[in-house]
């Protein structure tokens, strides 16, 4: 405000200086939103006469004769030259700097300009997200930032996907990026409200995070006022979803039917006298043919199309002394799976007021509720496997009951009717979460200011099962109910002292200060059987109740500085420093220290390159730093028995954890390279090499078992991560109505182990192992190597090495035996590269954007099959259609089989790599169309803006993985191995219909 | 202002950097150190080594349901003898004790290797402090007499499991012995004859130490000697065996229960007067459908899997005895019309030794020694010991008490049979589904027969299934006891992380 006053000055005084000149008025408004821009400064070329535009984005200049050239520049923008004679008055629209060198970027404690920047930090604005519609960030940044893998491994209501920056760098501790809303480390957000998110890439950048930004950080903005007036925004998405099963095509009755032929085919393993012939007559015998007549669908009948609507409005405005937004916005989303849906409310207010030119305050405050609907895991997988002979309804519509004692014939292999099961039991969720976050920002001197953020947050989620006692199977006649409460409660303080020096052609920034981050869970539940029928509270159970309930805390302390100095714009170094002492580790090494050194050469800003036509922005970094994890869990350095449990109803104390005294910080070493190049003002490239080398792995270094432990936490073992990534993005045609603008990302990664003291093999659900050992990749799997079927028997083989006394292979035969089969590296679970490549048209107000996701190299098991491809095995389970290139073996000599004979195929479904598949998948991520009203239409209606969107989700996915989605899961956990595919919740296509106002 | 505004940011800069405690510990678990100064530490540490035989732990990452030491002691030995059948090929690691295609990376194996070790760690913490203590209190004598049983129980239930039976060969690795805190983590199997000589030494301190009995939910100085007549019995020291299970029977502490009471013993096993030791379980450890024993075997409809069931090879044994109370675990599951139901080709003839405490379905306290074994392992030693007399009345003692007043043996072996047949057959019937038989058939050096209809035949398909015939050309139709399958793998995670413990063949 105050240059505005100044300027204004200025212009008065040469207002008065010169006479005899003619004057020109106009507004300046963004292309963008068609808003006014306040403070855009319109200079005469070639005279020192400038005007500065008011609230309203109008302003008056003198020109010195009857024509002249004026320059018009505002930050952001892309500055423009317009030729005027007297008199005229002119509507000026500047469009956004496509460059982006001049934006401020928050980056970590504080903000820079682009141009300013000696790290690998990605930035993404909410016009490139706003094309998809989720409840996360996540699913809306698939694909539009170098380095960063983004899985939607589930479809179910609310889920978010995972996120990984650079692939994974360690083992035990989490590996999703660290999130920072408005500079503060954690919180909530809705995605309406979000203005920009900024990912740092490199230790140059997250480094001053220490301890919490080994996976990198997303840095979320959330939106502020941009504008004097108040405006309005209302937007209101509307549609539907419907489940993708990949290629899980399952068989319908009569393919059921004809397959099972099959397992009627005379061959009796080691018979003289086998036809090989089916037998047909005992095959109609045991499977009438009127079981053609009955054909029902699971699937596709235990998935139906479910509605999403998104409601969000917001108001903002700005005026000298106060500066204020407020969001809400309403996400209502049914699951294609019966009985499960989301719906969240988010409430956001940010305010800034300026009490004086030294002292501003900002007050943000972020309320949101949730409910939902959850799922039990079973119900989904009896509606893929039951089987189409079996109807779940009666005559009169009503889900049949099934239960072990039924007398009526159910083939499906379990006696269960999961929509019975859905119909009579029920698994709410709902939560709700607050941020309370107040800055004060204090310029002590021209150079020195004094900022505190600071946040309290709590959230309470409460999770219930429910089962009547009207359900089949193991709550059958008693009813279940459990509960879980959750409570969360903490607090961040950072207290910062930020200073900018100019010196001449010297530039010197940077913050010293404390932070200080607490935080506590509280766990509190129960459970219980013989529920009365129709009630459903824990007062009124009457048998088997169980009580539990815990606290976690975490403590924080830290010191941070920084430091950034520059050189006429051209070259600039910076370097951090943070000392992180944790809870999480004992006395002695409760304390870490976090160093970065990064440095930039802006070579187009050196003259030789100033008037370069073809380059104008070329950068080259480099940085080096260190990161670290100490984000493991509580306690785990001590040794420790757990009195969770109780023998004859007496507490008992379980050796629990094996203490580990010296335990300490896994640190990432990263070093970056990387350049920024700019081309014709419509290309800008951006590529980075980097080599992230995690030592001292927070690893639970595997035990001889007979110790009585399976693992200790130790320092243990190495992990390297290299990688470079590539961006572009291209204005290729921009003419006055049609714009083509393309963005392409990729990031090549991989990763080795090594300085293990022992291989560890991990085995998760379904004996699915991987095997963590030297030399070799994170995630990989570990299992015999299926080699097909032997064309004269029709029987299952595998490889089997044969090893000499060193230990080392030295030939390879086939085997019929299983157990003889030698377990071995079959691949990992992560990608080798992936990627988006995005385009965006723009005709007049007509806009597509076309959102792409690559994703190559990695090893995906697709554990259904061994339901759905069982040779037999289980012959009451429905399985899905071969695909065209397999064929289950008919008789001796058979060459072309792919399938083993159901009378000869032992073990055939056991794990190996028969079931694990490439991974590798481009998917069309979305398209969208919209279209903005004329101004005419709009302004008669009192409307700002309007704009009308279709956007379709999920279009199409191109794979040659057989199962249900290649998107699978690589975070680890209970029931979950990565890159192992189970039963899940499909994914969704998904189909909107977006109106969005500004007035 | 100014003056005002530096002393807020000086409390701001101070507040924020004052040392926060950073010391923080568990809300649910305590230090080592901690628990054997407590009080009542001890006492609880004991308490959960009791509590590892039911409870369900967190084994690589997975609180897996199908992970309880029980379960797996009774699928890992009785699913691969000849008097349980499978019904239903399943992804369950039960699965591989009837394909026998056993591999060092199976589940059950990996966790009840663990949960074994784990109750030793456990015990060893427990007699390490009260030994260092130098108490001579009753109470701690008696718990730690408790802990160098327990220690000898799980040593012997896993030497059964991954060792070769002694008779076969002493010599031959066993298991690694556990017996203090102080031995390095990587350590060699000891050998059979090792394992059984640490065994005998425990039990027999334990049975010195223990004077306060506590119910027969805990182990008592009478489930040292039943332990010790097992453990005798195994190793061929027959009169030993024998000296046992007298100073049982002699405790007075038992009595066996007869024709009308055995039906109720199992489900009412903590109060029966046959139980020597069980396993506790109570209400709120009725872990329904998804993770009890009796789950695998009996299903009331809903309760459970009921995938496994009584074979007809134990059920041709007691065909000869209609009237045999022991029918009474052998639940069939009829339609309307009285027709025993098939699964998958295989009749269903549910167990129910698991069930029914408390009305129950799933729930039951596993009896680890009963009264009825200690005659029966008299019988096998005199048999062995050539007392045929003396075996005979002590099956007959069983019999008396089974239903069979009327077929009686009367000291007059059956023809075709030796003394040592007539007592392994009744203790296949009298401890069918306990555990006991694939050891017994074994270490007697027999072999098992499985030519029956069952998903053990590999290949197996429904359609292939005629009951009316015997099953020729299918691989384990007969396991003998030189086969390596009648053990298991060590598991993968101690051979990796200890190269000195060798792998079974």
């Amino acid at each position: 405000m105050k240059k505005v006053v100044l300027l204004c000055c200025c212009l008065l005084f040469s207002l008065a200086g010169i006479a005899q000149t003619a004057t020109v008025t106009g507004t300046v408004i963004s292309d963008a939103d068609k808003s006014p821009l306040i403070g855009a400064i319109i200079a005469v070329k070639g005279s020192t006469v400038t005007a500065v535009t008011n609230n309203n984005g109008q302003f008056t200049i003198t020109i010195p004769a009857q024509k002249a050239t004026l320059v018009i520049r505002s930050i952001g923008f892309v500055t423009k030259e317009i030729a005027v004679v007297a008199n005229q008055k002119l509507n000026i629209v500047l469009s956004d700097d496509v460059s982006q060198l001049n934006d401020v970027i928050v980056v970590g404690y504080s903000s820079k300009k682009q141009s300013e920047l000696t790290s690998a930090v990605a930035v993404v604005s909410s016009e490139k997200l706003k094309d998809v519609t989720a409840n996360n960030i996540g699913t809306m940044l698939q694909g539009k930032v170098a380095g960063l893998q983004v899985v939607n491994s589930s479809g179910a209501p609310g889920s978010a996907p995972e996120i990984r920056l650079r692939g994974v760098s360690s083992v035990n501790a989490s590996q999703s990026p660290l999130v920072v809303v408005d500079g503060v480390i954690g919180g909530n957000y809705d995605p309406n409200d979000v203005e920009s998110i900024t990912v740092l890439k490199d230790a140059g950048a997250t480094a001053l995070y220490g301890s919490q930004a080994n996976a990198g950080v997303l840095i979320v903005t959330t939106k502020s006022a941009r504008s004097g007036d108040t405006r309005f925004e209302f937007k209101a998405t509307s549609g539907f979803r419907t489940a993708d099963f990949g290629k899980l095509d399952v068989m319908n009755s009569a393919e059921l039917y004809d397959y099972q032929k099959e397992f009627y085919r005379d061959y009796i393993v080691g018979a003289t006298d086998n036809s090989y012939k089916i037998d047909l007559i005992k095959f109609y015998g045991e499977r009438p043919l009127s079981l053609l007549d009955q054909d029902y669908d699971w699937s596709k009948e235990s998935f139906k199309a479910a509605p999403v609507n998104n409601f969000y409005l917001s108001a903002s405005g700005k005026t000298e002394k106060n500066s204020y937004y407020a969001g809400v916005s309403y996400y209502n989303e049914k699951g294609t799976f019966m009985n499960t849906g989301f719906q969240r409310v988010n409430l956001r207010a940010n305010s800034t007021y300026t009490f004086s030119k030294k002292l501003s305050v900002t007050n943000n405050i972020n309320l949101s509720a949730s409910t939902g609907k959850s799922y039990d895991y079973m119900d989904v997988y009896y509606s893929f496997l039951n089987m189409p002979w079996d109807n779940p309804y009666d005559a009169s519509g009503a889900a049949v009951y099934v239960d072990g004692n039924s007398t009526f014939k159910w083939w499906s292999r379990d006696k269960i009717n999961p929509i019975h099961t859905v119909q009579n039991s029920d698994h709410p969720y709902k939560g709700f979460d607050l941020n309370y976050d107040f800055a004060l920002n204090y310029n002590i001197t021209n150079w020195l200011t004094f900022t505190s953020t600071n946040r309290l947050s709590a959230g309470f989620n409460k999770g219930t099962n429910y089962f009547s006692p009207l359900v089949a199977g193991n709550y059958h006649a008693t009813g279940y109910i459990d509960e879980l409460n959750t409570l969360n409660y903490g607090g961040i303080s950072n207290n910062l002292l930020k200073f900018n020096f100019q010196l001449g052609d010297h530039s010197i920034s940077g913050l010293a200060g404390v932070a200080f981050e607490g935080g506590q869970t509280e766990y509190s539940g129960a459970s219980g059987k013989g529920l009365p029928e129709g009630l459903r509270v824990l007062n009124v159970v009457s048998n088997n109740q169980l009580v539990n309930g815990l606290t976690d805390k975490r403590y924080l302390q830290s010191a941070l500085s920084q430091v950034n100095y520059n050189y006429k714009s051209r070259y600039f170094l910076s370097g951090s420093f943070r000392v992180d002492g944790s809870s999480a580790f004992p006395k002695e090494n409760r304390n870490a220290v976090f160093p970065s050194v990064s440095g930039a050469w802006l070579a187009s800003n050196e003259d030789f390159m100033k008037d370069n036509n073809i380059v104008d922005n070329l950068k080259l970094r480099l940085s080096y730093g260190i990161t670290g994890t100490q984000d493991i869990g509580s306690s785990r350095y001590l040794g420790l028995y757990s009195l969770t449990t109780q023998y004859n109803s007496v507490t008992g104390a379980v050796p629990y954890q094996l203490a580990s005294p010296n335990l300490t910080w896994e640190s990432k070493h990263q070093i970056n390279a990387g350049i920024d190049i700019g081309l014709f003002k419509r290309v800008s490239l951006t590529i980075d090499a980097y080599r992230n080398n995690t030592k001292d792995l927070l690893l639970q270094v595997s035990q001889p078992l007979s110790v009585g432990f399976e693992t200790k936490w130790e320092n243990a073992g190495n992990v390297i991560n290299k990688g470079i990534e590539l961006g572009i993005n291209s204005t290729n045609i921009k003419t006055k109505d049609f714009e083509w603008n393309t963005d392409f990302t990729i990031n090549f990664n991989s990763n080795k182990l090594y300085g293990l003291t022992a291989d560890i093999v991990k085995t998760g659900s379904w004996s699915i192992s991987q095997i963590y050992r030297n030399g070799g990749d994170l995630y990989e799997f570990y299992m015999p190597k299926w080699l097909g079927v032997d064309a004269q028997t029709g029987a299952p083989m595998w490889e089997k090495l044969i090893y000499n006394e060193a230990g080392v292979a030295v030939a390879k035969e086939k085997t019929f035996n299983y157990s003889e089969a030698t377990i071995q590296e079959s691949g990992s679970a992560l990608p080798k590269y992936q990627g988006g490549f995005n385009n965006s048209f723009t005709y007049k107000s007509f806009n597509l954007r076309v959102s792409t996701y690559f994703n190559y190299g990695n090893k995906v098991f697709s554990n259904n099959l061994r339901f759905m491809m069982n040779d037999g095995h289980e012959p009451y389970y429905n399985q899905i259609k071969l695909p065209d290139d397999a064929k289950v073996w008919s008789g001796p000599g058979d060459t072309g089989a792919t399938e083993p004979s159901p009378q000869n195929s032992a073990n055939s479904t056991e794990t190996s790599t028969r079931y694990l598949k490439d991974g590798s998948y481009f998917t069309i991520r979305n398209i969208a169309f919209s279209y903005g009203l004329p101004q005419s239409i709009v302004q008669k209606l009192n409307f700002k803006a309007i704009t009308v969107g279709i956007t379709a989700d999920n279009v199409a996915t191109f794979s040659n993985f057989l199962g249900q989605d290649p998107q699978t899961t690589i975070t680890g956990g209970s029931f979950a191995t990565p890159g192992v595919s189970d039963f899940k919740y499909p994914n969704n296509r998904q189909y909107l219909f977006t109106v969005n106002f500004s007035f | 202002m100014k003056k005002y505004f530096s002393a807020i940011l000086v409390c701001l800069l101070i507040g924020g950097n004052s040392c926060k405690n950073l010391d923080v510990m568990p809300s649910d678990a305590i230090s080592t150190e901690t628990l054997i100064t407590t009080s009542d530490g001890l006492t609880n540490a004991l308490n959960g080594a009791y509590a590892l035989f039911k409870d369900h732990i967190s084994f690589n990452g997975v609180v897996d349901n199908n992970n309880m030491y029980l379960r797996q002691f009774y699928h890992l030995s009785d699913f691969a003898s000849d008097d349980i059948v499978c019904g239903q090929v399943t992804t369950d690691p039960l699965f591989y004790s009837f394909s026998l295609d056993h591999s060092p990376s199976q589940g059950n194996t990996r966790y009840f290797w663990y949960l074994s070790y784990k109750i030793i760690t456990g015990v060893n913490t427990v007699i390490d402090a009260v030994e260092k203590s130098g108490t001579q209190d009753p109470v701690k004598q008696q718990l730690l007499g408790e802990c160098y049983f327990l220690r000898a129980f799980c040593h012997f239930n896993l030497v059964r499991l991954f060792g070769k039976p002694y008779s076969i060969d002493p010599a031959s690795p066993g298991i690694i012995l556990r017996t203090n805190l102080t031995d390095p983590s990587q350590k060699k199997r000891s050998t059979v004859a090792e394992v059984y000589a640490s065994v005998i030494a425990d039990a027999e301190k334990a049975a010195g130490l223990m004077t306060q009995p506590r119910g027969v939910q805990y182990a008592s100085k009478e489930a040292a000697w039943a332990l010790l007549s097992r453990v005798n019995l195994y190793k061929e020291d027959n009169q030993k065996a024998i000296d046992y299970a007298n100073m049982v029977i002699n405790s007075g502490r038992f009595s066996l229960t007869t024709s009308a009471t055995y039906p109720a013993l199992f489900a009412n096993a903590q109060t029966s007067p046959e139980t020597i030791f069980c396993i506790a379980f109570t209400a709120v450890d009725d872990y329904g459908k998804f993770g009890s024993i009796a789950s695998m075997i009996y299903s009331d409809g809903n309760s459970g899997w009921g995938e496994e069931y009584a074979s007809s090879s134990l059920r041709n044994v007691m065909s000869k005895h209609p009237e045999d109370v022991r029918w009474s675990y052998i639940v069939p599951l009829k339609d309307g019309s009285g027709t025993v139901q098939k699964k998958n080709g295989i009749e269903v003839y549910y167990i129910s030794k698991f069930s029914f405490q408390g009305g129950l379905p799933n729930l039951s306290s596993p009896i680890m020694f009963r009264l009825s074994e200690m005659y029966l392992n008299k019988a096998e030693a005199e048999a062995k010991m050539s007392n045929n007399s003396a075996a005979l009345d002590d099956v007959d003692m069983i019999r008396k008490n089974r239903g069979l007043t009327g077929s009686l043996y009367n000291r007059t072996l059956p023809s075709g049979y030796t003394a040592l047949d007539v007592v392994l057959e009744e203790k296949r019937i009298e401890m069918a589904f306990e555990g006991h038989r694939t050891y017994d058939v074994y270490r007697n050096k027999r072999s098992l027969n499985k030519a029956y209809w069952g998903y053990h035949l590999a290949g197996l398909k429904e359609t292939d299934i005629d009951l009316s015939k015997t099953p020729t050309g299918y691989a384990n139709l007969s396991v003998s006891y030189t086969s390596p399958r009648i053990i298991y793998f060590l598991p993968i995670d101690e051979t990796l992380s200890n190269p000195q413990a060798t792998q079974n063949q």
